[in-house]
C-alpha cells in the first residue's frame, strides 16, 4: 500500500472522537481603525506618516531618506511607478530588486487595524520577496483600506480570489534569539515607515 | 550534552551543575513568561479565545482524513505537489529526491521542528547536500554543532559571548579584529552572511505553522524574515510539516494565530506571517517556481482515539515549557529530544515509545501550570499520567518504584491496618526529625541528598481530619 493510503486508513481505523463544527470566532474590533492601525503599527515598532494624497509620498520618501543620512535612492516595484516621482528631481529611481541596506517602496492594498498589520497579495507588478530583501521599507497604505481583522482581509481577497502568496506584514523584521532581547533587522528591512493616505 | 533521551537523569544532573545554563534559564521567567502575561491581560477575552482554539484543533483532528484529502486537491489545483510519508526515513528519502530532481547542491532552510524530529540536516549532508539553517537561533546552534535547546529560540541557552566565539570560529575570512560585543554586531553579521547564502541557494526547505484545508496553504509564522526568503529566493521551495498542522479554513488559522504569538513570544502578532498557495505566480520576477509539500505521520496517527491524542491540538507555541518548573531547572538540551519541556513529555513517548522516553513523563511535579497556560487547553499532565501507567503497565518502570507503590497500595486497599500503620509512622517520624523537618531516611539518601520535607506533629491526616468533622 502507498504511504498515502497507509496513513488514510491508519486515521479511519482510530478516528473515535467526534467534535462539532467550531462557531465563527469574533475578534474584538477597535472604535476608530486608523487611529487603532497606527498605534499597534507603533507599538510593533513601525513609523507611521500622515499624507493628504499619494502624489505626496514621493517627497516624503525623500525627507525619510535625508533624516536618516540613507542615499537619495529609493527602490520602486511596476505597482508604484506611476507615482509622481519626476517632482522630486533629487530623489533617484531604481527598478531593480533591492539590497539589503536599499530603501523600497511598496503599496499595501490593505491595512489590519487589530494589529497594526500590512497585507500584501503578490502580484505580477508587486514582488514579495522585495518586502524582505529591503534594508528600509516605506509603505504606502490608503485610510480606508485599513480594515478590523486578518479575516476581513482574507474575506475581501477569497472574493477576488486568492493569490499565491499573502505576506502579513507587522513592523520591521525582527529576532530575540540572542539572550531573547530584541533587535531590529534580522534578515528583513530594519526598519518600516507607513505612510498613511488620508481619505 | 546528550542526543539520548534514556539518558536523561544523568544529563539532567549535569545540567543542574552548569552556572551559564542556570543564567540562561533565568531568563524564562523575567522575558518569555512575563511577554506572555502581558499580552494575555491585553487580549479582551483570552479564555474564549483558548475555547475556540480548543475547538478549532478538536474539530481538525476528528476530521483529520477529509482535510487533509481536501488540503491535498487544493494544493494540486494551485499547481504544487503533495507527498505523504509515514515515518522519519520516508520523510527523509522524499525530501531527498526532490533535492536530486532539482539538481540542487545547497539547500537553505527556516526553522522547521519537523526536519530536527526527522535528522534531515545530517541525512542531507551524508548525501552530498550541504543545507544552511538561517532562523539566527537555528544558524548559531547549527555552527556549533548542537541541536536546539528550545523549541522557539533555539540558542536559548547561550549567552552573547558564546555567539560570538562561535561566529570568530565559523566566519574566518573576515577581520579577525572586528567588534563582536554587542547583541545588534551579531545580528549584523548573520544578516551579512546569511543573505550571500540565500541567494546562492539551489533549494529552500521551510516548516509550517499552519496548513488549510479549503484553500490549500500552508502558514509561515516567522520574525525575522529568513522563512519568507528561503521561500522566495530559491527555485525550489519545500514545506516539511506534520500532517497534524492541518485546519479547515484560513479562518481558523486566524484564530490560532492570535493565541500562538501571544503565547510563544508575547507579541500580538509575529513580524512576518504568510500563507502560501503552491508555487508563486508565474508572472513574479521572483516565483519559487517548484513547490512541494510533504505531509509526515511520524508517530502521530497511532495517538488518535488514545488517552494522549489530545497532545496533537499543539500549536508548538512552547508556553509550557517557559513555565515548566523541570525545564526551567535542566534545560532542553537534556532531553535528548526534539520536544522538550511538558509537551516533550506529552509527546515523546507517543513519537519514541515509552521505553525510550519514560524519563519525560516522570519528571513533572503535576503542578499543573503548563495546563493553564497551554493556549489549546491540552491537559499535558493528564497526558503525562497516561504514559506513566502504560510505562507502568509494561513493566518498565524500576523496581524499587514498583516494590514501593506495591508496599503503599497494600495498606490502602486496607484502611483500618492504613490507619494504625500511618499513626505508628507517624510518631517514628516525629521522633526521626530534627528542628521539625525529616533530613533523611533508610534506603532514601539520594532523594534526601537536596531535599527535606516537614515532620509529621505526632497526628495523622486523617485523625485530623476527624476531629474537624
Amino acid at each position: 500500500m502507498s504511504a498515502r493510503n497507509d496513513i488514510l486508513s491508519a486515521i479511519r481505523d482510530r478516528q473515535v472522537k467526534s467534535a462539532p463544527a467550531p462557531p465563527e470566532y469574533h475578534a474584538p474590533t477597535p472604535a476608530n481603525l486608523v487611529q487603532a492601525f497606527a498605534h499597534r503599527a507603533q507599538l510593533a515598532s513601525a513609523e507611521v506618516r500622515f499624507i493628504d494624497s499619494e502624489a505626496d509620498a514621493p517627497e516624503m520618501i525623500a525627507d525619510l531618506l535625508r533624516a536618516r543620512n540613507l542615499p537619495a535612492v529609493v527602490h520602486v516595484p511596476l505597482s508604484c511607478t506611476s507615482l509622481p516621482w519626476h517632482r522630486t528631481p533629487g530623489l533617484t529611481i531604481d527598478v531593480a530588486s533591492p539590497g539589503p541596506d536599499d530603501a523600497a517602496v511598496a503599496i499595501a492594498p490593505f491595512g489590519i487595524a487589530e494589529t497594526g498589520t500590512l497585507a500584501y497579495p503578490s502580484r505580477a507588478d508587486s514582488p514579495a520577496s522585495w518586502h524582505f530583501c529591503a534594508g528600509f521599507e516605506i509603505a504606502v497604505l490608503r485610510a480606508d483600506a485599513i480594515l478590523p481583522h486578518i479575516e476581513t482581509v482574507i474575506g475581501r481577497l477569497k472574493a477576488s480570489g486568492l493569490p499565491s502568496t499573502i505576506n502579513f506584514v507587522t513592523g520591521p523584521s525582527r529576532t530575540g534569539d540572542i539572550e531573547q532581547t530584541l533587535e531590529l533587522g534580522a534578515h528583513g528591512p530594519k526598519a518600516l515607515t507607513i505612510l498613511i493616505v488620508r481619505a | 550534552m546528550t542526543a539520548d533521551p534514556r539518558k536523561f537523569p544523568e544529563a539532567s544532573r549535569a545540567a543542574l551543575r552548569d552556572p551559564a545554563l542556570r543564567i540562561a534559564l533565568g531568563r524564562l521567567r523575567t522575558h518569555f513568561a512575563l511577554g506572555r502575561a502581558q499580552a494575555v491581560e491585553r487580549y479582551p477575552d483570552w479564555e474564549d479565545l483558548r475555547e475556540s482554539g480548543r475547538a478549532i484543533r478538536d474539530y481538525a483532528l476528528a476530521h483529520l482524513d477529509t482535510l487533509l484529502l481536501r488540503f491535498e486537491q487544493n494544493v494540486q489545483a494551485s499547481g504544487g505537489h503533495v507527498h505523504w510519508a509515514r515515518d522519519a526515513r520516508e520523510a527523509r528519502d522524499i525530501v531527498l529526491a526532490i533535492l536530486r530532481d532539482a539538481a540542487a547542491k545547497t539547500v537553505i532552510k527556516g526553522k522547521s521542528m519537523l526536519s530536527e524530529e526527522v535528522g534531515l540536516n545530517h541525512f542531507l549532508a551524508a548525501n552530498g547536500i550541504e543545507t544552511v539553517e538561517t532562523d539566527l537561533g537555528e544558524y548559531i546552534v547549527q555552527l556549533r554543532g548542537e541541536p536546539p535547546s528550545h523549541i522557539i529560540a533555539p540558542a536559548f541557552h547561550l549567552n552573547k559571548e558564546d555567539v560570538a566565539r562561535t561566529f570568530r570560529d565559523a566566519h574566518d575570512t573576515l577581520d579577525p579584529e572586528r567588534p563582536l560585543t554587542e547583541r545588534s554586531d551579531l545580528v549584523a553579521e548573520a544578516r551579512r552572511v546569511l543573505r550571500a547564502r540565500f541567494e546562492s541557494a539551489d533549494a529552500g526547505v521551510t516548516g509550517a505553522n499552519f496548513l488549510t484545508a479549503d484553500e490549500g496553504a500552508a502558514v509561515l509564522v516567522t520574525n525575522e524574515g529568513n522563512g519568507d526568503l528561503t521561500r522566495l529566493l530559491p527555485k525550489t521551495h519545500i514545506v516539511l510539516t506534520g500532517l497534524e498542522k492541518i485546519v479547515a479554513s484560513l479562518e481558523h488559522a486566524a484564530v490560532l494565530l492570535r493565541l500562538l504569538t501571544r503565547s510563544a513570544t508575547g507579541q500580538d502578532i509575529s513580524s512576518y506571517v504568510t500563507v502560501m498557495r503552491g508555487p508563486c505566480a508565474g508572472a513574479e520576477s521572483d516565483a519559487g517556481k517548484n513547490f512541494h509539500i510533504v505531509l509526515v505521520d511520524n508517530g502521530r496517527t497511532p495517538l488518535l482515539g488514545t488517552e494522549a491524542e489530545d497532545v496533537l491540538r499543539c500549536i508548538r507555541c512552547a508556553a509550557c515549557l517557559n513555565h515548566c518548573p523541570v525545564y526551567a531547572a535542566v534545560g532542553g538540551h537534556a532531553y535528548g529530544a526534539t520536544y522538550t519541556g511538558p509537551i516533550g513529555a506529552a509527546l515523546n513517548p507517543g513519537l519514541m515509545g515509552v521505553h525510550a522516553a519514560r524519563h519525560h513523563a516522570t519528571a513533572s511535579t503535576f503542578c499543573g501550570r503548563c495546563a493553564e497556560v497551554c493556549p489549546v487547553k491540552i491537559p499535558l499532565p493528564a497526558i503525562m499520567r497516561y504514559w506513566r501507567a502504560r510505562e507502568y503497565a509494561s513493566g518498565l518502570a524500576p523496581k524499587t518504584a514498583t516494590a514501593g507503590v506495591g508496599i503503599w497500595a497494600f495498606f490502602a486497599k486496607r484502611p483500618a491496618l492504613y490507619a494504625v500503620a500511618a499513626m505508628i509512622a507517624a510518631r517514628v517520624l516525629k521522633l526521626l526529625s530534627r528542628d521539625g523537618r525529616i533530613h533523611g531516611l533508610p534506603l532514601m539518601r539520594n532523594w534526601f541528598t537536596v531535599r527535606d520535607f516537614p515532620a509529621p506533629q505526632g497526628r495523622t491526616f486523617q485523625q485530623l481530619w476527624a476531629k474537624r468533622q
